[in-house]
């Protein structure tokens, strides 16, 4: 029988949801750093000074944010299997910092 | 404001690196240990409540503090770093990415660590605020999930890592090249 506390636990959709947008932000960044590297594609510079590290953070911070409203609005009311996200939050954010190593930057 | 001591660009350094990173590392710090020592209440306990909302500011100040670190770094540290001297120049001092790369022995601290410095903080802001977001929107699923408390611990652990060797890399290029 399901006690009054438990009913008052919101499902883990939420939590899980900010996690793995998190971990997709991660590799959005080594995305956009390891695309600039390679020549692909060069986020424009929002703030010149700062140069075009000023637009390749910005946009990996939109990435997150976007990943995050959608993973949101999808998973708030599910109660979901956290080993899975785990492990893929974990893979994206390994792979995410793996790209934005300069020693990575020569592989491509 | 130029003193004898410290210059603007020195005390907009210092507070990015130590004020503001050092911050994050010593929230980073007791936020960890707060959620590894966390415990799923008992019925007749009534400081699991107080638990899960101190975590909550902590967890707060650390993502905060996170994300001024990048910001001031960003957009306040790294353009006067990375001007670009007059030509024939050639005391390189107040040029810090030229001063570094002018040298063979030196030019990791830019090619390397300025390199990781760049982004590698936003991840650890990215990571920090997914935590203090669950941490204060729901700090019953924290305290009753062992596995969702799992995945806060992994993610908090992999911040300070990374900012504990960023802060170091931070500590080399101004040690060689000062923001003076």
């Amino acid at each position: 029988m399901a006690t009054s506390e438990q009913h008052t636990i919101p499902t883990n959709g939420t939590a899980l949801a900010a996690f793995l947008a998190a971990g997709i932000g991660a590799f959005g960044m080594g995305l956009v750093v390891i695309l600039n590297e390679a020549g692909v594609f060069a986020a424009p510079a929002l703030y010149n000074p700062a140069g075009g590290v000023s637009g390749r953070t910005t946009l990996a911070v939109a990435i997150w944010l976007v990943a995050w409203a959608l993973l949101h609005h999808r998973w708030k009311e599910r109660q979901l299997e956290p080993r899975r996200v785990h492990a893929a939050t974990s893979i994206l954010v390994i792979v995410g910092l793996l790209l934005t190593f300069p020693p990575v930057w020569g592989l491509f | 404001m130029d003193t004898n001591l410290f210059t603007d660009r020195s005390i907009w350094t210092m507070l990015h690196g130590i004020v503001l990173g050092g911050g994050a590392l010593l929230g980073l710090s007791a936020a960890l240990f707060a959620l590894v020592t966390m415990r799923a209440p008992r019925a007749e306990d009534a400081a699991p409540e107080r638990q899960g909302r101190d975590i909550g500011w902590l967890t707060t100040f650390v993502a905060i503090t996170l994300w001024l670190t990048v910001i001031v770094g960003t957009y306040v540290s790294f353009p006067p770093y990375r001007a670009t001297p007059p030509e024939g120049l050639t005391d390189l001092t107040r040029y810090p990415r030229s001063f570094l790369l002018a040298n063979p022995g030196t030019a990791w601290l830019h090619s390397f660590a300025m390199e990781i410095k760049e982004h590698v903080p936003w991840i650890a802001a990215m990571l920090s605020t997914s935590v203090a977001y669950v941490c204060v929107r729901q700090p019953s699923r924290l305290l009753h999930d062992a596995a969702v408390r799992r995945i806060a611990v992994t993610l908090l652990a992999t911040c300070f890592v990374l900012v504990a060797v960023v802060s170091l890399l931070g500590v080399f290029i101004n040690k060689v090249a000062p923001l003076d």
